[in-house]
């Protein structure tokens, strides 16, 4: 393994802790798509820089992608909080109302330029090693200083507001009982989840983030039952799909990110094929069917009530 | 679809979007409506990213870009993903957990096989990914025929079986006490959503499709409360917003996916905003209108303590002198909030010992209206009022 595989797997790796420590929060919130809607609604903030400044450096194209990020979430908060659209069918309504902006945005001023989306926000993970800083006379690898502030912060918000957080995530309600503000911390959390998106989308593309975001925390969702332990597994199984994606898409000569994801989705496979629930367990406890009326779930028969 | 183009005096391809449009609309808004609610508009975005490795696989085993080809590659891992989705769903994962796990499992695998496309050096596979991003431009009349046929089906289904998938969407423990397999329905639903994601991503390609799904149920939703209801007014809100949306580009010279699914987006939030008994509008208005009640109430009870405005209405109203006190309308009006006051509490007071003539609750803002007449003199000896005269 040289220098340059190393960073990418570490690049990689602090990718997967900054969506880990989110993740399970939004899987538990419902909210899982959330990352998929920003990785579109970046788009028109991306092309109005281009529009206003004529440039594709990073810091300007983060900042506009950023920006529209933070309206898509706050766009879909409010739209949610009229109580009339449910959460998803608001995620439904607000990023293709701004990838269409975007769309357009392109056709009708940038048509004639070749701003490849591909290239400038959706990065390629494999090129973090060429784009470096120089910090204390150290070179480093400048998604990777980027990428570590970003889990720093998230930490910082997990652990300080950890309380909190997991109070209004499970029981909202009791949140605003107890003098907890959910609407804040919800909002809190969202443009949390936004900074990050946008930022590693920068530095190992879209559909990685989408998927270090929801797979890993779907995956720990299954085999825990506490929610430190929920969010220690999704940063383990990142941590698992960037080593082992990066050994695959090295021996097969493929996309890292693709290998990278499909490798997350693979532990996913494994831990709902062995869940408690799943059909493995299922298969040895035979099938036995349980009619709702007994208080089983006719699609999921549990254990049949003890006869007193 | 010559007298089509005559009717809308429009240029034949141009017609062909409009058309196009029309179809699609209809049939994502029938269809979609079972997705958006059952909690899972976002069906439409996995199923939308899974069509990326169906296109690859497609075009590596056919080895060239024929559109119905990969259309055919498109549907099949649409369909695939989409059944993952629903078993996924098994375990104590929430739909849009499964939905998202699905997309980026799909989409990683799409890029996997996209990378080895690329490195195979085929000079065809240019593009090949921007089918995700649908072109109208390039519509065929035919190719909005085979969309008509595939939504008719769709829709003549959906109509055959509407009771059978408002019992499983609604209430799916009676609906497998009644015999009905609901696995089977949940298969059909897919299918179907499956159908219009592939049938649109011509038209306004796989990602706008998101929308196309869930803004004609969002805003048929603010509008209509029963399930016919927002079936059919679904499938209208659809043609309305496709059809706008294409002559809308069709003038400006704009892509026809953005500026149908921007019409249609504003279309919803306006619905949200203004629909009628509904929406945020009203309901603001609504409280609004309870809130000056409750002020004025209070402001009749003790003149002296009211707020400046409300004062102000009084007068206004004639109820109360510029020196702040009563009128005779005043000192009436006065008697009859208190009798109102009066009357509700003992409602809540004896409201259960109180028989009804049917079951149907009284509304407490206006019990007199609303309680039938023994009732309501029972209700008056209770509190009191004037011994059930009257």
């Amino acid at each position: 393994m040289t220098a340059d595989d190393l960073t990418i797997v570490l690049v990689a790796g602090l990718t997967a802790t900054a969506c880990g420590l989110l993740g399970p929060f939004l899987v538990l919130r419902r909210l899982a798509l959330l990352a998929d809607a920003v990785s579109h609604a970046v788009l028109p903030g991306i092309v109005a820089v281009w529009l206003i400044a004529e440039t594709r450096a990073p810091v300007p194209v983060v900042a506009g992608a950023a920006a529209f990020a933070v309206l898509c979430v706050l766009g879909i908060d409010a739209v949610r909080a009229t109580g009339l659209v449910a959460s998803d069918a608001a995620i439904a309504l607000v990023f293709p109302a701004l990838f269409s902006l975007g769309v357009l945005g392109i056709t009708r001023y940038a048509s004639d330029i070749h701003l490849d989306l591909d290239s400038t926000i959706y990065g390629e993970i494999a090129f973090t090693p060429f784009d470096v800083v120089t910090i204390a006379g150290v070179d480093l690898a400048r998604a990777g200083v980027v990428l570590a502030v970003v889990v720093l912060l998230n930490l910082v918000l997990v652990t300080a507001l950890w309380k909190e957080l997991r109070a209004t995530t499970f029981d909202p309600h009791f949140g605003r009982v107890t003098g907890l503000r959910p609407r804040l911390l919800s909002r809190l959390l969202l443009v949390a989840v936004a900074i990050t998106a946008v930022s590693a989308f920068e530095a190992v593309g879209a559909i990685l983030v989408v998927t270090m975001l929801i797979v890993p925390a779907a995956t720990a969702f299954l085999v825990t039952r506490s929610l430190a332990a929920m969010v220690a597994v999704a940063v383990a199984v990142g941590w698992v799909g960037a080593v082992a994606g990066h050994v695959l898409a090295l021996t097969f000569d493929s996309s890292i990110a693709g290998a990278m994801g499909l490798v997350c989705t693979g532990c996913f496979v494994v831990a709902l094929v062995a869940s408690p629930r799943g059909p493995v367990a299922r298969l040895l406890r035979g099938r036995r069917r349980v009619p709702e009326f007994f208080g089983g779930d006719v699609e999921n028969p549990g254990p049949a009530p003890s006869p007193r | 679809m010559d007298r089509l183009s005559l009717l809308f005096g429009l240029p034949y391809t141009d017609t062909v979007v409009v058309a196009g449009a029309l179809v699609l609309g209809v049939t994502s808004g029938v269809l979609g409506s079972f997705a958006v609610l059952r909690g899972r508009s976002l069906v439409g975005d996995a199923i939308a990213h899974s069509t990326l490795p169906g296109v690859c696989v497609a075009f590596l085993v056919l080895g060239t870009k024929e559109v119905a080809g990969l259309l055919a590659g498109a549907a099949v891992a649409g369909l695939v993903a989409a059944l993952l989705m629903v078993a996924v769903e098994r375990s104590r994962l929430r739909p849009d957990t499964a939905i998202g796990v699905v997309l980026s499992g799909f989409f990683s695998l799409g890029i996997v096989l996209l990378t080895h496309i690329t490195a195979g050096g085929n000079a065809q596979q240019a593009g090949l990914e921007s089918f995700l991003f649908g072109q109208a431009a390039g519509l065929l009349e035919r190719d909005v025929a085979v969309m008509a046929a595939v939504g008719a089906v769709g829709v003549a289904a959906v109509v055959v079986l509407r009771r059978a998938l408002a019992a499983t969407l609604f209430d799916r423990a009676y609906a497998a006490a009644i015999g009905l397999s609901t696995r089977a329905m949940e298969i059909a639903v897919t299918a179907f959503l499956v159908a219009a994601v592939v049938i649109g991503v011509r038209l306004v390609g796989a990602i706008l499709m998101v929308a196309m799904l869930a803004v004609p149920t969002v805003t048929a939703r603010q509008l209509a409360d029963r399930f016919p209801h927002v079936l059919v007014l679904a499938g209208v809100v659809g043609a309305v917003v496709g059809v706008t949306g294409a002559l809308l580009a069709t003038r400006g010279q704009l892509p026809t996916g953005p500026v149908v699914v921007l019409v249609g987006v504003a279309v919803a939030l306006l619905a949200v905003v203004l629909a009628p008994g509904r929406g945020v509008l009203s309901r603001r208005l609504r409280l609004a209108r309870r809130r000056r009640t409750a002020r004025r109430a209070t402001a009749l009870q003790d003149p002296a303590t009211a707020d400046p405005r409300t004062r102000r209405r009084l007068v206004s109203a004639g109820l109360l002198t510029t020196d702040g006190a009563l009128t005779p309308a005043g000192r009436a009006e006065r008697a009859a909030v208190a009798e109102h006051l009066a009357l509700w509490r003992a409602w809540l007071d004896h409201g259960p010992q109180i028989r009804l003539r049917d079951a149907r609750e009284p509304d407490l803002l206006n019990l007199v209206g609303t309680l039938d007449p023994e009732a309501l003199a029972e209700l008056r000896e209770r509190a009191g009022l004037d011994g059930g005269g009257r």
